[in-house]
């Protein structure tokens, strides 16, 4: 498995600190921030093989970070994960490029699988 | 019987008078129906009835008033023209007997063979005379002519004598006499010239005077005849009394001109009587004429009209009435429908925003829920990631096991707030594909803890070939929760709930929920889908829960039918298409977050 860099981005700090640790003993390398804007510099500034972005962040809405992300590079997945998630939100977001739309709890499989098919598709 | 007359009487079959959905009062506009039925009828009484009903009074009373005034005209007209009638026979009369002494000599007079002869020719010239007498001043009667032989007489004592010395003429009333035949004196006193006097005294045939008083009546109900001044009758007076008999009524009071007055005669009818007192030019008589008249006789044919005016005004009124009241049924029955309509739509909103408000609860809560659940569920797999992919902590399989059953708790946790998350979705139209078997398991997971407690066997089957549907989930589950819970309240512990789905051909499917419960009365098998019906008593029932499932399904474009056996259960049958374009449902308006 490659060392897949990743972009945790929510606002719930313990919930991403412990979810970037667990990541990172599978091998991956995570960055995490804790609201939009900080999300936005940070795709500026690298490449990332994934972000998991949560939709109520604290200053921008998770909507508009994606729309902002997807501006700046259309090619790196993005996946939603939240607890507050509705029909309106998933359909919004699948239709602004999101590769997935994950409710939390999420299992960390499940999110293992998900990478493991991008990296299939990018082969 | 009040059905047969409820089905007789259609649309003006007052349904206000009884709303019995006690639910449903909050929301209705007006509570009082049969108050605004009442006062609407009474507003129109008063402006349509009251001033029919006060023209036909103030009409009859004019009427009344004219007919009467006309009765007493005409009543007053004919006892004059019977006094003038009276009175130039009677003077006429006198005037002869005058111009007889005047014109003829004293010897001439007294001489019988003269008399005679005087005597024919004023029967001759006047008629109405029977026999002529002069007697002189001591009242001996000196000579005679006439068909009595009276010569001789002395009537210095009579009365007629007496007054004739006193007034020089004399009329008296009619009377037998020594003739024993009715009769009228007349006399004349006349002065000789050695200034000593006689008298001419005149008997008149009362027969020409009852015929020339009869020539004036006119019809059974009007009535002439003469009384004296004492009120004895001196004509025939046919009910009134008989000749020389005093006359029912009392005297009228005296008075030169003809009067009408209004009496009652002794079965107490109304009568009208003219009278006049009948006075010659040349001497006072004892007589009154009167003119009788029946009021209500004479009134006959205004009775006649007055009891036509009467019908027509009574059936008018009748008509009217009925209009009224039909026409202000019909509308306070539209009215009441209309706010009965608007109170259940009301009503039934005010449900369906309370299932939305409780789904938008439970999504706010399952999402709150869902941050520290996955807190929870990060660290606790942090954890065993440590026990699992680190060396250093060791494979303590104990404290894996502990994690797992943290993991599944958390699992377990996700899926109600998943549940409840979709609960809130119900108010979200989608169409999608659906498994039913899972859309089915997925109902029965809200009853499976009550199921085993109250050991309900519930069975379910779905042949495995079943294709998917396309339809609302939510409204289907929805469909399938109400009819759930509806038997689950039908049923007693220890009984069992089918669920069996079939393909119905023709693109449809057919779901039918049967359970072997207490089963439904005929009596309310029609009304079970009616809003607000419900046998449960108390705060139990809303009766909304099959009212709404039966929405649903229409939404659905659905069937929905029900067979039922009192103890012996019932089953509900859902047709439902196979397909169902996306946009063909509307939106309930309320829906989640």
């Amino acid at each position: 498995m490659k060392p897949y860099n990743l972009l945790i981005v929510d606002d719930e700090k313990r919930f991403a600190d412990m979810l970037a640790k667990r990541l990172t003993l599978r091998g991956c390398q995570c960055e995490v921030c804790y609201n939009g804007q900080q999300a936005l510099d940070l795709v500026e500034q690298k490449d990332f093989f994934l972000i998991l972005l949560d939709l109520h962040l604290p200053d921008i809405y998770g909507t508009d970070v994606l729309m902002r992300i997807k501006k700046m590079d259309s090619k790196t997945p993005v996946i939603i994960v939240t607890a507050h998630g509705t029909e309106k939100d998933r359909k919004k977001c699948i239709q602004q490029g999101a590769h997935a739309f994950v409710h939390k709890p999420l299992g960390i499989d499940e999110l293992m699988e998900i990478l493991a098919r991008i990296e299939e598709m990018r082969s | 019987m009040i059905e047969r007359i409820r089905k007789a009487l259609g649309p003006i079959w007052p349904e206000f008078f009884h709303q019995d959905i006690k639910l449903l009062d909050p929301y209705m506009t007006f509570t009082d129906y049969r108050k605004i039925w009442t006062l609407g009828i009474s507003v129109l009484i008063a402006t349509a009835l009251v001033p029919l009903l006060v023209v036909t009074i103030i009409h009859y009373r004019l009427l009344d008033k004219s007919v009467d005034s006309e009765l007493r005209l005409r009543t007053e007209r004919l006892a004059s023209n019977a006094k003038r009638a009276i009175t130039f026979f009677l003077e006429e009369r006198l005037d002869a007997l005058r111009f007889t002494v005047n014109e003829i000599s004293y010897d001439r007079l007294t001489d019988p063979d003269h008399l005679e002869e005087i005597l024919r020719n004023l029967k001759l010239g006047f008629g109405g005379l029977t026999d002529l007498s002069v007697i002189d001043r001591t009242g001996k009667q000196l000579a005679y002519a006439g068909p009595y032989n009276l010569e001789g007489r002395d009537y210095s004592n009579q009365r007629w004598f007496i007054e004739c010395q006193q007034h020089n003429f004399y009329v008296s009333e009619i009377f037998r006499g020594y003739r024993h035949v009715p009769h009228i004196i007349i006399a004349a006193k006349s002065l000789r010239e050695d200034g000593s006097f006689f008298f001419i005294r005149a008997t008149l045939d009362t027969e020409r005077l009852i015929r020339a008083l009869q020539s004036y009546e006119t019809g059974a109900h009007a009535h002439i005849f003469l009384v004296n001044r004492s009120g004895v009758i001196q004509t025939p007076a046919k009910q009134h009394g008989d000749i020389f008999q005093k006359m029912s009524l009392p005297v009228p009071v005296f008075s030169e001109r003809t009067r009408v007055s209004i009496a009652k005669d002794d079965k107490g009818k109304t009568l009208i009587v003219g009278y006049a007192y009948i006075f010659t030019q040349i001497a006072d008589t004892p007589f009154i004429l009167m003119v009788i008249k029946h009021k209500a006789g004479m009134m006959q044919v205004w009775h006649q009209l007055r009891s036509n005016i009467n019908w027509f005004v009574g059936s008018g009124a009748f008509v009217i009435l009925a209009v009224i009241i039909i026409t202000c049924t019909l509308l306070v029955n539209k009215l009441f429908h209309a706010d009965k309509a608007k109170a259940e739509a009301m009503a039934l909103m005010e449900q369906s925003n309370q299932l939305a408000s409780i789904g938008q609860l439970a999504a706010g809560v399952a999402h709150e829920i869902n941050n520290p659940l996955a807190l929870i569920n990060e660290t606790a797999g942090y954890v065993k990631d440590l026990f699992v992919l680190k060396e250093r902590y060791g494979h303590d399989d104990e404290l894996i096991g502990y994690i797992d059953d943290i993991l599944d708790a958390v699992e377990r946790c996700g899926m109600i707030t998943s549940q409840l998350l979709g609960f809130a979705r119900k108010f979200e139209v989608k169409i999608q594909e659906v498994n039913l078997k899972e859309a089915i398991s997925d109902v029965l997971v809200f009853h499976n803890k009550e199921a085993s407690y109250r050991n309900i066997k519930v069975c379910v089957d779905v042949p495995e070939d079943m294709p998917p549907i396309k339809t609302d989930r939510a409204k289907l589950q929805q469909v399938l929760v109400n009819l759930v819970n509806n038997a689950f309240q039908a049923l007693d512990d220890g009984c069992r709930l089918d669920i069996e789905a079939s393909p119905a051909g023709n693109n449809k499917i057919r779901i039918a929920v049967s359970d072997n419960g207490c089963g439904i009365p005929e009596e309310n098998l029609p009304k079970i889908f009616e809003p607000f019906f419900t046998t449960k008593k108390g705060s139990r029932g809303t009766g909304l829960g099959l009212a709404i499932t039966y929405g649903l399904v229409k939404k659905l474009h659905g069937e929905i039918t029900l067979k039922s056996k009192l103890d012996e259960g019932t089953t509900f049958t859902i047709t439902l298409p196979t397909q169902i374009q996306e946009g063909s449902i509307e939106n309930e308006g309320a829906t989640g977050r």
